[in-house]
């Protein structure tokens, strides 16, 4: 069932590459976030304790309620437009997705051989980290870039779940919690941009350099 | 027995000849009835073959020979594919370890000589419409080897109705990995019969046209052919998405048929439905979209590799 | 253990009073209170008066060492503050939230450098940048959004590519007795020879260059640099001194666990290329850096880097890189102070409209002019002693090639740097529009010149609990028998 899912994720993220569509993208931020969510519940079913549905709990009320909410408020405050410009072509940048994803499950097909690792969710998170960097390097608003960060950590938390540690529930917790001041500190400093340098894209920061 | 299988592989062929431009009658009333029309009845594409068969053949004055082979070798090309074809899990009329990459070609070749032909009267619309046509050929061509072909590397069969017939939904990521399969087969379909997220079958504005604008000068017999090949064509295409859903029950029983006849109808009301809700794309993000179902075909392959 | 719940109390609840209190005065008085206690408390943690035990801290020297260096650079910073902000000009709700998010920063720093735990150190590391993004933006203009949306991204993203680190940390522990447990340093420490050398390596390269965008060694500087040279002065003054230093945390940590494996080469290796890059990229770029706020960013790079080299060459080198971190930290906060004052008064930060410092502002101008000299490494102050056990000791290690790119690069680091400074102090400019009047002396003179003596006796007559201190983390990292 976590393959299941984690195919699935992998699926939302050739959809963020691909996508146009400022808003498509923050459904697919939902859609990972509660993908992620339902993942970190599958456990509770074999073995239920209240103390670990915490977690999940957390996972679906920041990465797929609050977070979403509160970018499509950006988008509806700025009035951020369609379409996702790249810097280069898209046609090169989804060629490029293909081929890192592809070079990420190849590896870790190998990698799988000397560590017991869970091959499909461990590629895939390690594919959304890659995606997200492609997306932060290679797009031109920054409100994308926040979104090819958001990717990025969902790939994370992925990754993390394909492996048999445990961390504390509250030091989780705490690691969501930064992810939401991270994206509300951005959001309010992309909002000062906007109005102070009338635009969101990379290019209006150019101001700093020697 | 083996007398049994040419008469279900003549059934099959006789069967995808004969409901193939039912089905896109059928697809069309749909995408009417959902847009609030009354539409033309089913039967019209009957019809309208039958009326172009009748009517005087021009060919352009430019026009060589290859103008008036073109047509007859289109119509040779869908049927042998078509008697390719494992309809309702029937034996094909044609079938040998390999004839994936027949039935691939033989598709293709009945595009090259479309193209040719669109090329031949050397008119200026058809000649973009065939450079599109040939543009967009590069792209789906992956889409169907690393759809079907991720099956049968996996099973190790490589004729179409063995890979078909290997699929068995017993495993919850086995599923999973034929919907996927199916999904991006749905988009090579829509592609290859230029249906509507990325060429508009009813447009008429030669611009934005890209099948269709290449059998622009074609009338009477040639446009029969055109036509009917077309119909076929996305016939054979919709039966093998429907063939991913086999292990759903269908088979030469009754009960099996019906299932069958039903999956066929599901995915009809798919198409008009998808159709009906998306608009047709740019040409120039046509690479992207028709590159993000090859991505899945890739993903899907190496998703299934590692988990076996 | 009840001293660490008491002050963690003490500085959330000056935080929440900083949002409660409207009144600025109030607000600095808190959280200088707080500030000194947390000064008393690292100092006696330091010489060993308390030691408190707990399971999720670590109290080990590195920890004592670097706490008291980040506790002290941080009193002082907000000691100076209150005077900064007055005369500060910024528009905006800078002042307002000002004190709260120091408090935050301090509480995070401290937890990030006793934590022992992984994970608990990513979370609170991730922490301290959030603390420092909005005092970034103090100045409420352009130049410092830009800054404080770079920080904060490429922060952000450096932060979790450690994270990918550590879990790759945690992989390579399948299959030994530390498989399963909590992400506890002592543990992995202990049992470093187990684990498994491919994914230890992965993990230190992931959590090398997440770090290295806090730590702002090259090629990650960028973000580093832009944040240092756009805050106000005293933010500078606590990101190069402090902030840097925490992070510099995360990376001795590993490097710890490194250390009893065949990475360990490896893990040298690519620190050596890590300071040597960075000690370059400042020698590039101090030749054509006018703005003298960045030519001081650069700066820390390059002693960061030399910080980096010093440890990854290990013995004397490392004693040396771990005395540089207590004078480099010192010697930045002056330096930042003088940085912020003269821009205060000269409304510029382009050291070509700075001129005849020395007649305008001679309080700063001769701070300035010492804070140079010590961070030139000009006896008698620490640099000079620190830089000097370092270059020995890269010296007489297996790759003294090292320290020749090293003393080329600073000896034009110094002379680029020497001309910028000696220009704004000497420098005569007849329409220069400064206003003429006497300087008063103020606090931050007096701070200034209080650390620029502490840098001297410190290294003069080097207190035994600190030369103690130091030798234990030698040999906690082997770089001392």
């Amino acid at each position: 069932m976590e393959n299941v899912l984690s195919i699935l994720f992998c699926l939302s993220l050739l959809y963020l590459a691909l996508t146009s569509r400022v808003k498509h993208c923050v459904n697919v931020l939902q859609a990972q976030g509660i993908i992620l969510a339902v993942i970190n519940t599958l456990p509770l079913f074999h073995h239920f304790t209240l103390g670990e549905i915490i977690l999940p709990a957390a996972l679906l009320g920041i990465k797929g309620v609050l977070i979403p909410f509160y970018i499509r408020k950006i988008i509806t405050d700025l009035d951020i437009k369609d379409p996702i410009e790249p810097t280069i072509q898209q046609f090169t940048f989804i060629m490029l997705v293909i081929t890192l994803m592809s070079a990420v499950f190849v590896a870790s097909g190998i990698l799988a051989k000397s560590t017991e690792i869970n091959i499909i969710p461990f590629a895939s998170g390690f594919s959304a980290i890659i995606t997200g960097i492609l997306v932060i390097i290679f797009r031109k608003k920054l409100l994308v870039h926040v979104m090819g960060f958001l990717a990025m950590e969902n790939g994370i938390f992925l990754f993390g779940s394909a492996i048999a540690f445990k961390l504390p529930v509250i030091i989780e917790l705490g690691m969501l919690l930064d992810i939401f001041v991270v994206v509300f500190l951005m959001g309010i400093a992309l909002n000062k941009i906007s109005t102070t340098l009338s635009g969101f894209e990379a290019a209006q920061l150019r101001r700093l350099k020697d | 027995m083996a007398l049994m299988n040419i008469f279900e592989g003549l059934a099959s062929l006789f069967f995808v000849l004969l409901f193939a431009p039912l089905f896109a009658g059928l697809v069309n009333k749909q995408k009417a009835m959902m847009t609030g029309r009354v539409g033309a009845p089913v039967w019209q594409p009957y019809y309208d073959l039958f009326k172009l068969f009748r009517k005087e053949t021009i060919r352009a004055k430019s026009a060589s020979f290859i103008s008036g082979l073109s047509p007859a070798i289109n119509f040779a090309a869908v049927i042998i594919a078509a008697s390719m074809l494992p309809v309702c899990n029937a034996h094909p009329l044609i079938s040998f370890k390999g004839d994936i990459i027949l039935f691939a070609y033989i598709l293709g070749t009945a595009r090259f000589f479309q193209i040719l032909a669109a090329m031949d009267i050397g008119s200026s619309f058809e000649g973009m419409g065939a450079s599109r046509e040939a543009s967009f050929a590069i792209f789906v061509e992956p889409i169907f080897f690393f759809t079907l072909g991720s099956i049968a590397f996996i099973t190790g069969f490589t004729s179409i109705s063995d890979i078909y017939r290997s699929i068995a939904m017993d495993r919850m990521s086995y599923t999973v990995f034929i919907v996927v399969c199916s999904i991006s087969f749905f988009i090579l379909a829509v592609t290859e019969c230029s249906r509507m997220p990325v060429d508009d079958p009813n447009t008429h504005l030669e611009l934005t046209m890209i099948h269709e604008v290449m059998i622009l000068d074609n009338s009477g017999q040639d446009l029969f052919f055109y036509q009917y090949s077309g119909n076929i064509k996305l016939l054979i295409y919709i039966v093998l998405e429907t063939a991913f859903y086999y292990p759903l029950g269908a088979g030469l029983t009754a009960v099996g048929v019906t299932i069958f006849a039903l999956n066929i109808l599901f995915v009809s009301f798919v198409l008009a439905g998808v159709e009906t809700v998306t608009s047709r794309f740019k040409l120039k993000d046509m690479p992207h979209y028709l590159l993000f179902a090859a991505a899945i075909g890739i993903l899907n392959l190496l998703i299934f590799t590692f988990n076996k | 253990m009840a001293i660490i719940f008491s002050l963690t109390g003490l500085i959330l609840a000056s935080g929440a009073a900083c949002w409660f209190v409207k009144d600025l005065k109030a607000q600095y008085f808190i959280s200088l209170f707080a500030a000194g206690a947390h000064l008393l408390f690292s100092f006696a943690l330091f010489t060993g008066i308390c030691a408190p035990q707990l399971a999720f801290l670590s109290l080990d020297p590195l920890s004592r060492l670097f706490l008291i260096v980040v506790s002290n650079v941080y009193f002082w910073v907000v000691l100076v503050s209150y005077q900064y902000l007055k005369q500060s000009t910024a528009k905006g709700s800078g002042k307002k939230y000002y004190f709260i998010f120091l408090n935050v920063y301090l509480l995070a720093n401290s937890a990030a450098i006793l934590s022992n735990n992984f994970a608990m150190y990513w979370v609170v590391s991730e922490m301290t940048t959030l603390s420092v993004a909005p005092l970034i933006y103090y100045l409420r203009d352009e130049e410092s959004l830009e800054a404080m949306w770079k920080y904060l991204f490429l922060v952000s993203v450096g932060i979790a590519a450690v994270f990918i680190g550590i879990i790759f940390l945690a992989l390579s522990a399948t299959g030994t007795v530390v498989e399963g447990k909590q992400l506890f340093f002592t543990d992995f420490i202990r049992h470093a020879a187990l684990l498994n050398p491919v994914w230890l390596k992965a993990s230190f390269i992931f959590i090398f260059v997440g770090m290295s965008t806090k730590i702002g060694i090259a090629p990650m500087h960028s973000a580093d640099v832009d944040a240092t040279s756009t805050s106000p002065g005293p933010i500078a003054a606590l990101m190069s001194g402090s902030l840097r230093v925490t992070a510099l945390v995360g990376l001795m940590r590993i490097l710890q666990i490194v250390r009893g494996t065949s990475v360990y080469e490896f893990a040298r290796f690519i620190m050596i290329i890590g300071g040597l890059l960075s000690i370059f990229t400042a020698f590039v770029f101090i030749f054509r850096v006018r703005n003298y706020k960045r030519l001081f960013a650069y700066s820390s790079v390059e002693h960061l880097g030399l910080i980096v080299l010093g440890v990854a060459t290990g013995g004397l080198a490392f004693i040396g890189a771990m005395y540089h971190i207590v004078y480099n930290s010192i010697n930045k906060v002056v330096i930042f102070f003088c940085a912020g004052s003269i821009n205060q008064k000269y409304g510029t930060v382009d050291s070509e409209k700075v001129s005849s410092l020395l007649e305008n502002m001679p309080w700063t101008g001769w701070i300035f002019m010492f804070s140079f000299l010590a961070i030139s490494a000009v006896p008698p102050f620490g640099i000079f002693f620190s830089e000097l056990k370092v270059f020995e000791g890269m010296l007489f290690s297996n790759r003294p090639w090292v320290l020749f790119a090293v003393l080329f690069f600073m000896l034009f680091i110094f002379i680029n740097m020497g001309r910028v400074v000696l220009q704004m102090l000497y420098k005569k400019d007849e329409n220069s529009k400064v206003v003429k009047e006497r300087e008063r002396v103020n606090i931050t003179h007096a701070v200034s010149l209080i650390l620029l003596v502490m840098l001297i006796a410190l290294a003069l007559f080097t207190p035994n609990v600190l030369k103690s201190t130091i030798i234990d983390i030698a040999k906690d990292f082997g770089a001392a028998s």
